[in-house]
C-alpha cells in the first residue's frame, strides 16, 4: 500500500549512507599526513576551483579565514574537529599545515 | 516443466501494467524533450546572450558546476530540512487545532473569528516581521512555513471532524466507549481523508512559501539559489534552482503524498477519479 514511500525512504538513506561514508574516507586521506593534529592549527585548503562566497562562508564557520589565493584558503585557529568537517568536503582537494604568515 | 518439454505459464498481470506505466513516461519525457529542443534551436534566433537568455547546455553546465561545487547540495538539504520541519509542526498544530475547534463549541468561538482573521494574512506579509522577531535564517523560514501549512490541514480537519457519521459516534458511546475512545475510533479515522486533503493542500502552498522564504530571509537553500544566480548574473543558476524546485515537488508527490492519498482517500472511495488516476 505504501511500498513508493518507504522504497523513496530506503534510497534516499541509502544515498545519505554512501555520502557519509565517501566523506569519512576523504576525511582519513586528506588527514593522514596532518596527524597528530595540535589543538588550534594553521592550514591551506585547497580546491579543485577559485573558491566562490559560499565556500568561503562554509570555511569562515570553522575557523579565521586569512587569505584567499588562486584556489587555496588559508586559515588560522583550526580545531581539529572543524578539519575533520573541512575534510569531509568533497569539494576539498587537499589540506596542508601552513604556517600561518 | 515436465517430461523434458517447456511449458511456458500464462503471461504475468503484472507486465501489461508496468508497460502501460512504462509507454505513459515515455509520453511526459517527450514533451519535456520537445520543449528542451525548441528552447535550444530558439537561442540562436533569440540572439541574446546568456544572462538574458541561456540555452539549456548553459544550465546543464550550471547544474554540473553547482554540484561540483558542494553548493547545490547544500542547498537541497537546507531547504528540505526547513520544508520537512515546516510541513511536520504545521500539519500537527493544524491537526490539533482542527479536532480542538472541530469538538469544542467555546473553542470554536473563540478561536474560529481568529482563525479567519489570520487567515487572510498572506506569509509573505509575516516574514519581515519574523526576521525582525527572529532573525534571517531557519527559524524565520519555519514559521513561515508552519504560518502556511497550519490552515488547510485545519480547515480540512475541521470539515473531517464535523462530517464524523453520528450514528457511529453514537454506537460507540452506547457500547460505553469514552470520550478519547469515540476520538481514537471514530472522528479520527473519519476525518483522516480531510486531513490528508489539508495534508497535500499545505504542501503545495509550504513548496511556494519555502521560496518566498528563502529568498527574503535566507543565504542559503533552493529559493536562495534562484535570487542570487540573478543577483550576479548567473541566471543558467536561477534555472537550474528552478527545475530543481520543479523536479523536488515532482518528486515529493509521486512518492509520497500520492501513495498516501491513494491508501486513504481513494482507497475508501471518496474520489471519482480513484481509478483513472492508477
Amino acid at each position: 500500500m505504501l511500498r513508493l514511500p518507504a522504497l523513496a525512504t530506503a534510497v534516499l538513506v541509502a544515498l545519505t549512507l554512501a555520502f557519509v561514508a565517501s566523506g569519512w574516507q576523504g576525511e582519513r586521506r586528506k588527514l593522514a599526513a596532518l596527524l597528530p593534529l595540535p589543538p588550534q592549527g594553521s592550514y591551506a585548503v585547497t580546491l579543485a576551483f577559485a573558491p566562490e562566497r559560499f565556500h568561503q562562508v562554509q570555511l569562515q564557520d570553522k575557523g579565521r579565514v586569512v587569505e584567499v589565493r588562486g584556489h587555496t584558503v588559508y586559515m588560522k585557529d583550526v580545531a581539529p574537529p572543524a578539519l575533520a568537517d573541512i575534510a569531509r568536503e568533497y569539494w576539498v582537494t587537499s589540506i596542508a599545515a601552513w604556517s600561518g604568515t | 516443466m515436465s517430461g523434458g518439454t517447456l511449458t511456458l505459464g500464462a503471461p504475468s498481470p503484472v507486465a501489461p501494467r508496468v508497460r502501460r506505466r512504462f509507454g505513459r513516461m515515455l509520453k511526459g519525457c517527450a514533451g519535456v524533450f520537445l520543449l528542451l529542443a525548441l528552447w535550444q534551436i530558439s537561442v540562436p534566433l533569440v540572439g541574446l546572450g546568456p544572462y538574458f537568455y541561456p540555452a539549456p547546455t548553459d544550465v546543464g553546465a550550471a547544474f554540473v558546476d553547482l554540484v561540483e561545487k558542494g553548493i547545490l547540495p547544500v542547498y537541497l538539504v537546507d531547504s528540505m530540512a526547513r520544508y520537512t520541519a515546516g510541513l511536520g509542526i504545521g500539519a500537527l498544530l493544524g491537526v490539533a487545532c482542527g479536532v480542538l475547534v472541530g469538538l469544542n463549541r467555546r473553542a470554536s468561538l473563540a478561536l474560529s473569528p481568529l482563525f479567519k482573521f489570520l487567515f487572510a494574512i498572506v506569509e509573505v506579509a509575516w516574514i519581515p516581521i519574523f526576521v525582525v522577531w527572529f532573525g534571517y535564517g531557519p527559524k524565520t523560514i519555519v514559521l513561515a512555513l508552519i504560518y502556511v501549512v497550519f490552515f488547510p490541514v485545519l480547515y480540512n480537519t475541521l470539515l473531517g471532524v464535523r462530517t464524523a457519521p453520528q450514528v457511529l459516534v453514537n454506537a460507540v458511546r452506547s457500547l460505553g466507549a469514552s470520550r478519547l475512545q469515540v476520538l481514537r475510533l471514530v472522528i479520527l479515522p473519519s476525518a483522516l481523508p480531510g486531513i490528508i486533503t489539508g495534508l497535500r493542500v499545505g504542501a503545495g502552498f509550504a513548496f511556494r512559501g519555502l521560496v518566498f522564504a528563502e529568498i527574503i530571509a535566507a543565504k542559503t537553500g533552493i529559493g536562495y539559489l534562484i535570487f542570487e544566480g540573478t543577483q550576479s548574473q548567473q541566471t543558467a543558476r536561477t534555472i537550474v534552482g528552478m527545475i530543481v524546485m520543479g523536479l523536488l515537488w515532482l518528486g515529493i508527490d509521486q512518492f509520497y503524498l500520492r501513495p498516501v492519498e491513494r491508501a486513504t482517500i481513494e482507497r475508501w472511495g471518496l474520489t471519482v477519479d480513484a481509478e483513472q488516476r492508477r
